[in-house]
């Protein structure tokens, strides 16, 4: 079978390229980090909140912390609406009505995060603003527009988890005469628990890893003192200096060395989604 | 009591006991309105701005160039990705037979990459194809960045679509004789296509919105003459700059009207690959 | 919002017979129950025999009101436990489901302990306290022979359970909420012929304490646990009658072919 033999070289090299590619993308970031360590150790950069690369200061700790607020901002006020959301379209909804609000979500979906940075910038920075009286540009509002960015995606995801709880579960439960509530809280969430947490791990990672709809609102200073006032994550500081520290000058290894702790934070979140996959199995 | 008139009716379950439910429908209501508030501002900012000239012209501000680069920038790297992705799919879903430890590996090692943030994508194409390699800031710069972008993404999609046919099929075939190559060919790609085509549009929306991998690989700037080693700024990345740090007067509207020509693109791909996929499945 | 309860303690009726008056049901367009009627004492064992989707299913269903879960249902007539038409808008479903207990024909037990599983009702129906819960636990699940099986073990998952004992579990689960009528819809489809023995034996137990109706594919089955069959065909309640009657001298034809295997 010469066509199978072609097929499976094809496949083969393909696969083969793949798993090439990404290992030299791992290995640029590595280096470039590895040149940061050498020079600047790893612990103290994490743990200074001095940032001046031009000065050869390399704090990240505001990025750090930056990155974590404001992701925790989003899932915090986005949880309500993706729990409302999912029961909606997963328990109360039915047939043509359910598939059409899926639909509904999944355009949301692939709105693009800049028209979400669009939408930051001009309802939410200004609303801030006026409540406020600061600026308006900080993790407050970045943590608002991330929040509805990553509802669909969450919803729809949380969405199938609840779906796809048994109906002999739901049944069972029914016909000992628990309300439809008390089924929700006491059945079908907790069924559905092991599948709602995996959508959360993946919010996540979409929430630390967004940047344009985040930089847009954020501010851009490389400090973190207040909810209100313009500050950083590590993917808005990537944008922002990366047109500042071009490759071969000074401190553009730094960025490689905070692109390290992504990449290392997503592997953490892909590890945990699989621990729960295998958990779910077995 | 018996003698009720017996007429037909609906049952209605009783509303005792839906509190939270009702409350929750409520809530989801809200939150569908509030993501609508996203894009009806959209469109009323834009109004001013969508005129024959802005869409269509060459002078000033007219968003034709970017459109183009926009479906250069889309175009080429689906062309490039998918096929790889695809091939790269099959031979992890077809081919590999163990269940070990090394494919467990190999599916994080994949899902990682699909999560990678952007930026840190657009970051290592700058140290490589344009500090290493002197491609200048251009289309085929920003090819190749979202390509690898959608790489991973599009072997996920397409791995979930293959796993989704049942092992038996494939055994009723090789039963009949068929090689795997066969198999493949004539009785898993016909079956799995609706739904890849659905999720590469999905995956093809997401690539025309994406803004932060391609500012510094496409770039700023729009060039009348397209060419693929040009200035290949996009519609995603026209909107981001127009908006941070535009000027002039009629600079928020331009923003806008160019948000709401990228949402049509978006919703228009979504759609057509809606319909393709139907189609496939009928067929 | 008031409504009415079918509990003894109401003091309007102490005698739970069945009484089911002209009951009719569409999905939709498509019927699947015309005018049927009957009655079935206060104690007695009902089975239901007749082809797959003549009916039977749906009519066990509609005896807890579990047929509200299909969107597209419409009723006419009448059902009554007691005093009460289960078809009125204002029954409370939970009271009801509680007085009337199901078991399914796939055994469904909960993703949660042993104990948890049988203390589910009764926790969700207001017991607080932990004595008592074990108490209740403990009681159903000698209720359902089960019990020495499990002694010990009540904090194991039920999913550890063979399926024979999983469908004893849920039998002990229906008991908790201490029920009145016990729907059984083919409890022992899925089950080997030793699980299926012990429902059985189950079953002829339960005789005058609850009043029980059982769907069943099993002619055998019905012939062994049930005073009384009602054979379904096409929606249609074909003819009902006392177990030994129906299977010695039917009264009708369709009956008659059916029992005997001469059916379509």
């Amino acid at each position: 079978m010469r066509a199978d033999r072609w097929a499976q070289g094809i496949f083969q090299a393909a696969f083969g390229l793949f798993i090439a590619v990404w290992t030299v993308f791992l290995a640029v970031i590595a280096v470039g980090a590895w040149h940061f360590v050498v020079i600047n150790g790893w612990i103290t950069p994490l743990l200074s909140t001095h940032w001046s690369p031009l000065a050869g200061h390399y704090g990240m700790l505001a990025f750090i912390l930056g990155s974590i607020t404001v992701t925790a901002l989003a899932l915090i006020l986005a949880a309500p609406w993706v729990l409302a959301l999912a029961v909606a379209g997963g328990r109360i909804l039915r047939g043509t009505m359910q598939q059409t609000f899926i639909q509904l979500l999944t355009v949301f979906v692939a709105v693009p995060s800049v028209i979400y940075g669009w939408w930051g910038l001009t309802i939410i920075v200004p609303l801030v603003r006026r409540l406020s009286g600061t600026s308006g540009f900080g993790p407050l509002s970045a943590g608002v527009v991330l929040a509805l960015m990553i509802v669909p995606t969450f919803s729809i995801m949380a969405l199938h988890a609840v779906r796809q709880v048994p109906s002999a579960l739901v049944e069972g439960s029914l016909a000992l005469g628990a309300t439809d509530d008390q089924t929700l809280w006491h059945m079908v969430l907790p069924s559905a628990w092991p599948a709602l947490a995996q959508a959360f791990l993946v919010a996540v990672g979409r929430a630390l890893g967004e940047t344009i709809a985040v930089q847009m609102v954020i501010g851009g200073q490389s400090r973190l003192t207040s909810l209100l006032k313009p500050s950083a994550t590590l993917t808005s500081q990537l944008l922002t200096d990366l047109a500042l520290m071009p490759p071969k000058t000074p401190g553009h290894d730094a960025l490689d060395f905070m692109a390290i702790w992504l990449v290392l934070l997503m592997a953490v979140l892909v590890g945990l989604q699989y621990r729960m996959r295998r958990g779910l199995r077995g | 009591m018996n003698e009720q008139p017996l007429n037909l009716k609906r049952l209605h379950p009783t509303r005792h006991g839906r509190t939270a439910h009702g409350l929750l429908a409520a809530l989801a209501i809200v939150a569908l309105l509030l993501l609508l508030s996203v894009l009806l501002p959209l469109v009323w900012e834009a109004l001013p701005a969508l005129t024959a000239p802005f869409l269509w012209g060459k002078g000033q501000g007219a968003i034709g160039p970017e459109v183009l680069n926009t479906l250069s920038l889309v175009g080429g790297s689906e062309l490039l990705s998918f096929p790889l992705a695809l091939l790269v799919g099959l031979y992890r879903v077809e081919w590999v037979k163990s269940q070990g430890p090394l494919l467990r590996v190999f599916d994080q090692f994949a899902t990682t990459m699909l999560s990678v943030p952007s930026i840190v994508i657009g970051l290592v194409v700058v140290d490589v194809a344009i500090a290493r390699w002197h491609w200048p800031v251009s289309t085929m710069t920003g090819i190749v960045a979202l390509a690898l972008m959608n790489w991973p993404l599009s072997v996920a999609y397409v791995v979930e679509a293959l796993q989704q046919i049942p092992g038996r099929y494939r055994e009723g075939s090789w039963a009949l004789g068929a090689s795997r190559w066969q198999t493949v060919r004539y009785l898993i790609l016909p079956l799995a296509w609706p739904q890849m085509v659905e999720q590469a549009g999905l995956a093809t929306a997401r690539l025309m919105g994406e803004t932060a991998v391609l500012i510094y690989t496409a770039g700023v700037n729009a060039a009348v003459h397209w060419s693929l080693w040009g200035p290949g700024e996009s519609l995603a990345v026209h909107l981001w700059l127009l908006r941070t740090e535009g000027v002039g007067q009629n600079a928020q509207a331009q923003a806008a009207a160019t948000g709401v020509v990228l949402l049509a693109f978006v919703v228009l791909v979504l759609w057509g690959s809606k319909r393709m996929a139907q189609w496939l499945k009928n067929a | 919002m008031v409504e009415k309860r079918l509990t003894k303690r109401e003091g309007v009726s102490t005698i739970l017979d069945i009484r089911v008056q002209e009951l009719e049901v569409w999905y939709g367009p498509a019927k699947a129950l015309e005018n049927v009627s009957l009655h079935l004492e206060q104690g007695a064992v009902l089975a239901l025999i007749g082809p797959s989707g003549c009916g039977k299913s749906t009519f066990l269903r509609v005896l807890n009101r579990m047929i509200d879960q299909v969107p597209t249902v419409r009723v006419k007539g009448s059902v009554h436990i007691g005093a009460f038409n289960v078809l009125d808008d204002d029954i409370d479903v939970t009271a009801l489901r509680r007085t009337v207990g199901m078991v399914f024909q796939q055994p469904n037990p909960f993703p949660m302990t042993i104990f948890d599983n049988v203390a589910y009702g009764p926790r969700l129906a207001g017991v607080r306290s932990a004595t008592k819960l074990r108490q209740i636990v403990e009681d159903s699940l000698k209720k359902s022979a089960l019990w020495d099986e499990v002694r010990g073990k009540l904090r194991r998952s039920a999913m550890t359970l063979s399926g024979g004992q999983q469908q004893r579990l849920c039998m002990a689960r229906a008991l908790a909420v201490h029920p009145h009528v016990l729907l059984l819809d083919e409890p022992t489809a899925s089950l080997d012929p030793v699980s299926t023995a012990k429902i059985e034996e189950l079953i002829v137990q339960f005789k005058g304490r609850y009043t029980m109706v059982i769907v069943t594919h099993n002619l055998q089955q019905a012939a062994r646990v049930s005073d009384l069959v009602a054979f379904f065909e096409q929606g249609h309640l074909v003819e009902m009658g006392p177990t030994h009657d129906i299977f010695t001298a039917p009264q009708e034809r369709r009956t008659e072919e059916f029992l005997t295997g001469r059916f379509e």
